[in-house]
């Protein structure tokens, strides 16, 4: 039933201990963490369960007509938009939190994603070198 | 009828940038919603290749969202926290 759960868990388990270490950072290399902290843990949470909710959609998605697919993909991509937006309000307006460590826990998760399954491929590097013609 | 100030006018801009900056987003749905169509043309074409399909559907979804995110936080930083007004 649910295809994606060991990529789901390594993406998240990973993404945690970037943020662990982020936060240790934080707590080395500013005077005043807390407002960075409270962003990075608040974006990363929100970025993390908004993977989530793509995995069920994904896996959902597959299982429709295309056109019901497509439509129900679609309308989870504004849902989720939306949630994101809110978010990033949220931070933007409380003085607690810091609206730059938001965007980074935010986008976390897609950074992980691309260091673990396109960045880690030796095939990805000798594609952009090679010609085409050949 | 009063002449437009310089602030006045950043503002006005910027609710217009930001209008133009939140185009960015229907672009990562309309593509995410065409891929789910795709992905389920796939696995009605080949079921036991779900696994797969569904696997990499997810991670390209996931990045194709980034730009979207890029084009809402320049939307909401111009609307919100716009540093053009502290160059007056």
């Amino acid at each position: 039933m649910n295809e994606t759960f060991e990529l789901q868990a390594k993406i998240i388990k990973i993404n945690g201990i970037l943020l662990c270490i982020l936060i240790v950072g934080s707590f080395i290399f500013f005077e005043e963490p807390l407002s960075f902290v409270y962003g990075l843990i608040f974006g990363g949470l929100i970025g993390i369960l908004n993977f989530i909710q793509l995995a069920k959609t994904m896996e959902k998605a597959v299982r429709m007509n295309p056109a019901g697919a497509q439509a129900y993909a679609s309308i989870n991509y504004f849902i989720r938009f939306a949630i994101m937006a809110v978010v990033l309000i949220v931070s933007l307006k409380a003085d607690y939190i810091n609206a730059l460590a938001t965007v980074i826990g935010l986008l976390s998760i897609k950074f992980i994603i691309l260091v673990t399954n396109l960045f880690n491929d030796k095939e990805y590097y000798k594609n952009i070198f090679k010609r085409k013609e050949v | 009828m009063e002449p437009i100030t310089g602030r006045a006018l950043i503002l006005a801009c910027s609710a217009i940038g930001a209008g133009l900056a939140m185009i960015a987003g229907i672009g990562p749905g309309i593509g995410q919603g065409y891929a789910a169509g795709k992905g389920a043309e796939g696995v009605g074409r080949q079921p036991e290749a779900q696994g797969d399909i569904v696997r990499t559907m997810l991670l390209g979804a996931a990045v194709a969202e980034t730009t979207g995110i890029y084009g809402l936080i320049v939307a909401l930083i111009l609307l919100f926290a716009n540093p053009l007004i502290g160059l007056l």
